[in-house]
């Protein structure tokens, strides 16, 4: 036999995909390693194939993570080993589903919304996304405006966060509390990650409590390390949850404050999403989910703009403008 | 144990064999270039697919890959005219469906768009979500994106363009400013929570990056624009350099080093400073400084030139000032 040929990795992944495509009952491994184009080829007929079982694994993670439902079946009455298992891709759970179709206005939007995400493994996705939707064949609406939309991930704990989420993994971080000095230790159940006001936040459950707490991201100070415990899917809408449960404390949280007329704060707060005019002339109110946060905010408008209440807001204000203030006049011996 | 990874290409090579394959179904006969344009790549790219999948197929009956079982094209077709014809067919007959995080990146990217015009139909919105939601092989992990209202400034930015007319408004620039400002709209580009519009100028006879939320009063004019949307080039960045930018060293927290990070010139340093990092970034005015390191409170902290510091310093002062009167 001649020198086996080198069978290019896409080559060998796509092969194996349509073998397990077409088969009804499944394939065992060794039917797999033995006729499949890329692995016949390095096959051993009596002799070690462990190389080429690993190689195996690794390209059914490859394959499963574009979303190919590749799975295991134990054929009934026969005794359960590793050499029996059965290898397929049931085409209900491969196919798109016949019915599912997009206009081209529609097609024209999921362009945008693919865009949008411009790093990470986030822009990975949304561009195989894209490719597949391409597959329908559908022109897309050319958009009367240009647009170029951009969401960042740019908060280190993201990505791995998203992994434990996807693998519900519990995981162990410290976090520094918005208003403390101190950072404390957190293990819990990531279940959503959400951006809100332009800041990521994780969703997650104490796994002692059941409680649900929120964390910014941006206040995570350390690695995020999976602890080895696992917790059970949830099959609600997290994110949703914890959106409607922030809004709500956006809804109970107003702040009165007074901003200097045609000043940077007065045009842009007013057009801050649920801004209302005060009882007096150059009054506002606005809606906050967090009194630190907002506390931030306003303090980039220095002198445009003085909280009148909530006290605790005032306070918070008062303090970040005094720690500004406080950096910026000591001596540069004084940083030592 | 540390995995020996795959290049990640193969994997993006696999999901686009697996699109290309139902979209040449559907297509009796159709030249490399449409399906190039189509799929925003490369013809050499698709030239190469089409190769691949020509010898590709399943081992069938005879564990041999005869003919029957793999995908054949018209060769003559192919070579001479650089078009593609599909003559045999295996294994495949759909599109494939998405992932469960493919599919949630779109969705929160249109969550992420509600603010547009194009997406004013709420419930034609949760209708495209649902499909794809319906249309992933798993349950979309959940990431989430705060739906924002339709704004009403891009509405008009829209209608300024589908009109031809000059959108004219109240601009307060970051220097606190303001002025009247007549502009062709040319792109509307966003960064997390912030908008902006990018447009010719009239004013100033050049593009023009503007905030949305400092855009007062806009108001469509009878005049007509001068130019389109590609027209004229804009730079990928939304925020230029400039040769008459300011120089500032500041300390930085390591936490808040991606909230500046536009700032930050290309091949700068950083350097540990304390538990601070210590780099510089560049800004056009000390009015713009004051309010990004304000707004950074315990987080940024401006080293030189003394006057920047100075100027943040008054900033604080000033607001401080206003509680004790």
């Amino acid at each position: 036999m001649a020198a086996p040929v080198r069978v290019p990795v896409e080559e060998r992944l796509f092969s194996l995909v349509l073998a397990l495509l077409a088969t009804e009952n499944g394939l065992t491994k060794s039917e797999i390693l033995s006729t499949v184009q890329g692995y016949r080829q390095r096959y051993k007929t009596s002799g070690d194939n462990a190389n080429l079982e690993r190689q195996f694994e690794r390209d059914k993670d490859d394959i499963r993570e574009l979303g190919v439902p590749l799975e295991t079946i134990q054929p009934p009455g026969e005794a359960v080993n590793n050499q029996s298992l059965r290898y397929r891709i049931p085409r209900g759970d491969y196919e798109l589903p016949r019915d599912i179709t997009f206009s081209a206005e529609e097609t024209a939007l999921l362009g945008l919304a693919g865009m949008v995400w411009r790093e990470g493994t986030m822009s990975t996705e949304s561009r195989r996304a894209l490719i597949k939707l391409r597959a329908l064949g559908i022109e897309a609406d050319e958009p009367v405006l240009a647009y170029a939309p951009r969401l960042r991930v740019r908060d280190a704990s993201f990505e791995p966060l998203n992994n434990a989420l996807e693998r519900n993994q519990v995981v162990r971080f410290s976090y520094l509390k918005p208003g403390q000095s101190e950072a404390t230790v957190r293990e819990v159940a990531p279940v959503a990650l959400f951006q809100y006001q332009g800041r990521w936040h994780c969703s997650a459950i104490e796994p002692d409590t059941g409680a649900r707490k929120s964390f910014l991201l941006r206040r995570i100070v350390s690695d995020i390390a999976p602890t080895g415990a696992t917790f059970p899917p949830r099959d609600a809408d997290e994110g949703e949850i914890a959106l409607r449960e922030i809004e709500e404390i956006w809804n109970a949280n107003t702040a009165r404050i007074r901003v200097e007329p045609h000043s940077d704060a007065a045009m842009r707060l007013r057009k801050r999403r649920g801004t209302r005019e005060g009882a007096d002339n150059g009054e506002l109110l606005l809606q906050f989910a967090d009194a630190n946060l907002l506390a931030e905010e306003l303090a980039s408008y220095g002198p445009e703009v003085l909280v009148l209440e909530p006290d605790q807001l005032r306070q918070a204000h008062r303090s970040r403008l005094a720690a500004v203030l406080a950096a910026h006049t000591e001596t540069e011996a004084a940083h030592g | 144990m540390a995995r020996a990874k795959q290049p990640l290409h193969a994997r993006d090579k696999l999901a686009f064999l697996l699109s290309l394959v139902p979209y040449l179904m559907d297509h009796d006969r159709v030249s490399v270039q449409t399906v190039a344009d189509h799929f925003g790549v490369d013809a050499e790219l698709i030239r190469e697919s089409v190769r691949l999948i020509a010898i590709s197929g399943i081992p069938g009956e005879t564990a041999a890959y005869q003919h029957d079982d793999l995908f054949d094209i018209a060769w003559d077709d192919f070579e001479d005219n650089d078009q593609i014809v599909l003559t045999n067919m295996v294994a495949i007959d759909e599109s494939p469906r998405f992932s469960g995080r493919e599919a949630a990146a779109l969705i929160a990217g249109l969550q992420y768009l509600s603010a547009l015009p194009e997406t004013v139909d709420r419930a034609a919105l949760a209708t495209l979500m649902a499909k794809l939601a319906r249309g992933a092989s798993a349950l979309p992990t959940q990431v989430a994106v705060e739906t924002a209202e339709a704004d009403a400034t891009l509405e008009l930015v829209r209608e300024a363009v589908e009109e031809e007319r000059q959108l004219q408004f109240d601009y307060l620039n970051s220097r606190g400013e303001l002025e009247s400002r007549r502009v062709d709209p040319l792109r509307v580009e966003s960064v997390d929570a912030d908008w902006y519009l990018r447009g010719w100028c009239h004013l100033r006879e050049a593009v023009r990056t503007f905030r949305i939320d400092r855009i007062g009063n806009p108001v469509l004019t009878d005049e007509r624009i001068s130019f389109h949307a590609g027209e004229v080039t804009l730079p990928d960045t939304l925020f230029e350099g400039s040769a008459d930018d300011l120089s500032v060293t500041i300390d930085i927290s390591p936490a808040a080093l991606p909230l500046i990070s536009d700032y930050i010139p290309a091949g700068a340093k950083l350097v540990p400073s304390g538990d601070a990092l210590r780099t510089s970034i560049r800004v056009s005015h000390y009015h713009g400084l004051k309010r990004l390191v304000a707004g950074l409170p315990g987080m940024v902290t401006v080293v030189e030139p003394e006057e920047a510091r100075q100027v943040v310093a008054d900033w604080a002062a000033a607001a401080l000032a206003r509680y004790n009167d």
